[in-house]
């Protein structure tokens, strides 16, 4: 893949988890302090196969299989970034996340705080996230306002394949612990990716469609909904601007208060359960700034129903935002009747 | 034929409520206004008062259980009356916002007490009660409009922004650029009143866009007690003829011309608005000639500038469209009544007038901007120089003052608007004169 050559770098396609795939091995290559660290990521080539072949360009002793434990292994990442290395640990599902909490929150999170700044812990941890995919309520949640509740971690949901390879690369350089959120759906999403080395900064938002109406925020695969269904309204005359948050902490402030000031109108869409997720701070963000006055709706949030994620595919569909739900809310928004 | 007695709406919000306690039992003689019983709702607790005199019969609510309004308590019988089993209830149940009022021919319903008429009163003219949307409250605040005057379009009544610019007529950005009219230029010089006389240094006074010399007349009375008093109009303003006016820098060599007809002698050059702006300009290339330099909301100092009221200044043919546009001069919009906006629609030019006025309007401040910048000519000053501006000022941002330079003295006063020297000629007087 990196020794193809490419006529038109501009045009160049590659799917989310190839671009992800291709992040990790520049830092590899560029920096002997980079290692990866997950279950089954060497030879297996990663639950999804997102990590493929680097361990045979690496080895074993960069490309590093651990043992089924979340705990122990963000445990020794964690370690392993405090002394220096630049571990990027791979959870197979976010879900397990779960397990590895004391690891994240308690130490990764608070080491340079209560060291007073003598050490810091660039750890990154990748976690395949989401629904969608039929594997039921322990594999399928997005639980990016957890870690978003936390000082210390820095927290980023890519949405295309080119950010999902300038923000690894953002990540792996940053001096904190980064978590980046990878929808499971996205993995096989073609886009196109810039050759070489690049950053998408951390803490920036991205505009992906420009409106005068209403103001989309989404994240992760939502933003792609958000998208279609700003497609569809723009055939009703109704002109959408649709926000990629990208990081989720620190939030991008000032994009989505101008958009705001700019429509007036707010619906956030987002995966992740409704009550106290990201939406609820988007939401809160708007609500105390200046950008209040310019308010001509109430704001409105669009996210998961207060429920596991269901086996049933039908009913996994309903838990979470679909582009109907976007498209009826917008009307709504746009139309004056919220 | 008795009496009912119903449960009244107390509030605007109210749907249902309950009886704390009955201040007459069953049986019992009351007399009308006296107080009958206590109301609870899930806001407040109040005095109802009996809406007849007679027996309090047929009492069929019970102490503390929550009915709907409209609901029948009870029954009030007249001295005489026979006493039979309870009356079909007569009311239908009150769905609309008005308290229940009797109907002549039907049993007297009830009991308007003065908290009811409070909460009424307050719901149709308070717009702390209105619901509006934080965008439309911030556009009727900036456009001093009442939102109670405003029917909102939204859900239950909800007054959104879009039902404040409709009452205000807001042209669509794109639309406030003025379609340009035919008019035809005129010969002539501009127009300069003079009154007074004195030893002191003259005044020269230019008025501001749209505007002519009869704006300062406050101001004027009292500087023509002690020197020559000129006010130099505009072109296109006042007595002033039409003249193309192709920009800024035009403008000022057109009113120097003006300037330079008063004579040699030092003067006090006091400006406004649009006229700040040509007086700075004119002090920029006339040094020698000016004593004192007086800048009234001066245009100039920065790129924003209300071209929405401009615009509809500009537009304004008659009282009922440049009322709502006057009332944002003023910090307190009170200060232009009738009187004074049927005054002023009176003295707005022609329609050849004020197609030039509106011209010359695009040509100073394309798409609502002021397409000049004097920052620079206010550094090189060397008179005593000040500014006066009102901090409610809708039109010119007054913290634009914030940029002069250290020797240029700000004078900002709280809850004055565009038009110091109208709203506060006293203070404005004394100030220039120091």
């Amino acid at each position: 893949m990196t020794g193809e050559a490419h006529t038109d770098s501009s045009l160049r396609q590659l799917s989310y988890a190839e671009a992800i795939r291709e992040a990790m091995d520049i830092a590899l290559a560029a920096d002997e302090r980079v290692i990866l660290m997950g279950e089954d990521i060497g030879v297996y080539g990663g639950a999804f196969q997102v990590t493929g072949d680097l361990v045979h360009k690496y080895g074993e002793d960069r490309v590093m299989d651990t043992p089924i434990s979340e705990l122990g292994g963000a445990g020794v990442a964690v370690g392993a970034a405090m002394t220096g290395l630049r571990p990027v640990f791979e959870f197979q599902f976010s879900d397990f996340a779960a397990l590895a909490m004391e690891q994240i929150v308690n130490q990764a999170a608070k080491v340079r705080f209560m060291l007073g700044g003598a050490a810091s812990v660039p750890v990154v941890m990748r976690f395949p996230a989401g629904s969608g995919t039929g594997a039921a309520a322990q594999h399928s949640q997005s639980l990016e306002a957890w870690f978003g509740h936390v000082p210390g971690l820095k927290v980023v949901q890519p949405s295309t394949p080119e950010d999902a390879k300038g923000l690894l690369l953002a990540a792996i350089e940053d001096p904190d612990p980064v978590m980046i959120f990878e929808h499971k759906i996205l993995y096989k999403m073609k886009g196109t990716v810039p050759d070489g080395h690049y950053t998408t900064p951390i803490g920036t938002a991205a505009v992906r469609r420009s409106g005068a109406d209403l103001t989309i925020v989404a994240t992760s695969l939502m933003v792609h909904k958000a998208l279609e269904a700003a497609a569809t309204l723009a055939d009703e005359a109704v002109d959408a601007e649709v926000i990629d948050l990208r990081t989720v902490r620190p939030m991008d402030r000032d994009t989505v208060l101008a958009s705001v000031r700019k429509t007036g109108r707010l619906l956030c869409v987002y995966e992740g359960v409704k009550t106290l997720g990201v939406g609820a701070e988007v939401s809160a963000m708007v609500a105390e700034s200046d950008a209040f006055d310019f308010l001509d709706a109430p704001i409105v949030r669009l996210g998961g129903a207060e429920s596991p994620i269901p086996y049933n595919p039908e009913l996994e569909k309903a838990v979470v935002p679909q582009v109907p739900d976007i498209l009826n809310a917008a009307r709504q928004l746009a139309g004056g009747t919220v | 034929m008795p009496t009912e007695v119903i449960l009244p709406k107390v509030d605007m919000d109210m749907a249902t409520g309950s009886i704390a306690s009955w201040h007459v039992a069953e049986g019992e003689e009351v007399a009308k206004g006296q107080p009958l019983f206590d109301i609870e709702t899930d806001k407040a607790a109040m005095e109802v008062e009996s809406p007849a005199s007679g027996r309090l019969h047929h009492v069929s609510v019970e102490v503390g259980s929550e009915v709907p309004i409209g609901t029948t308590l009870a029954w009030i019988y007249a001295d005489g009356e026979d006493v039979g089993p309870p009356p079909e209830h007569a009311t239908s149940a009150v769905t609309d916002d008005h308290v229940v009022s009797s109907d002549a021919g039907a049993p007297r319903a009830v009991l308007v007490d003065q908290s009811a008429k409070a909460s009424e009163l307050q719901g149709n003219s308070s717009s702390a009660k209105q619901r509006a949307t934080p965008a439309a409250r911030k556009l009727a605040t900036q456009s001093h409009v009442d939102l109670a005057d405003v029917t909102g379009s939204g859900p239950r009544a909800r007054v959104q922004r879009a039902d404040v610019e409709r009452l205000l007529d807001v042209p669509a950005p794109d639309a406030i650029a003025v379609p340009a009219l035919p008019w035809s230029t005129q010969q002539g010089d501009l127009s300069v009143l003079s009154s007074g006389s004195g030893e002191a240094a003259p005044w020269v006074l230019i008025h501001g866009f749209a505007a002519d010399a009869s704006g300062w007349s406050a101001v004027e009375k009292q500087l023509r007690m002690s020197a020559a008093v000129h006010r130099i109009e505009l072109p296109n303003h006042g007595r002033s003829p039409r003249r193309k006016v192709a920009d800024f820098r035009d403008l000022v060599s057109q009113m120097r011309q003006a300037f330079d007809g008063l004579g040699d002698q030092p003067v006090r050059l006091v400006g406004h608005s649009l006229g700040a702006a040509v007086s700075l300009a004119l002090a920029d290339t006339r040094p020698r000639r000016i004593e004192s330099l007086t800048l009234i909301s001066p245009a100039g100092l920065g790129p924003e500038i209300n071209g929405v009221v401009l615009a509809g200044i500009a537009r304004a043919s008659r009282p009922e469209s440049l009322g709502p546009w006057l009332k944002q001069l003023t910090g307190d919009p009170d200060v232009v009544t009738p009187n004074y906006v049927q005054a002023a629609a009176r003295q707005r030019p022609d329609g050849q007038g004020r197609a030039a006025q509106a011209s010359m309007m695009d040509a100073l401040f394309p798409d609502g901007v002021q397409a000049f910048d004097l920052h620079a000519a206010l550094s090189r000053l060397e008179c005593p120089t000040r500014i006066i501006w009102g901090r409610r000022d809708a039109i010119v941002p007054w913290k634009h003052a914030l940029r002069a330079p250290g020797q240029v003295a700000l004078h900002l006063f709280d809850d004055v608007g565009h038009l110091p020297h109208v709203e506060i000629p006293e203070q404005v007087c004394a100030l220039m004169m120091l």
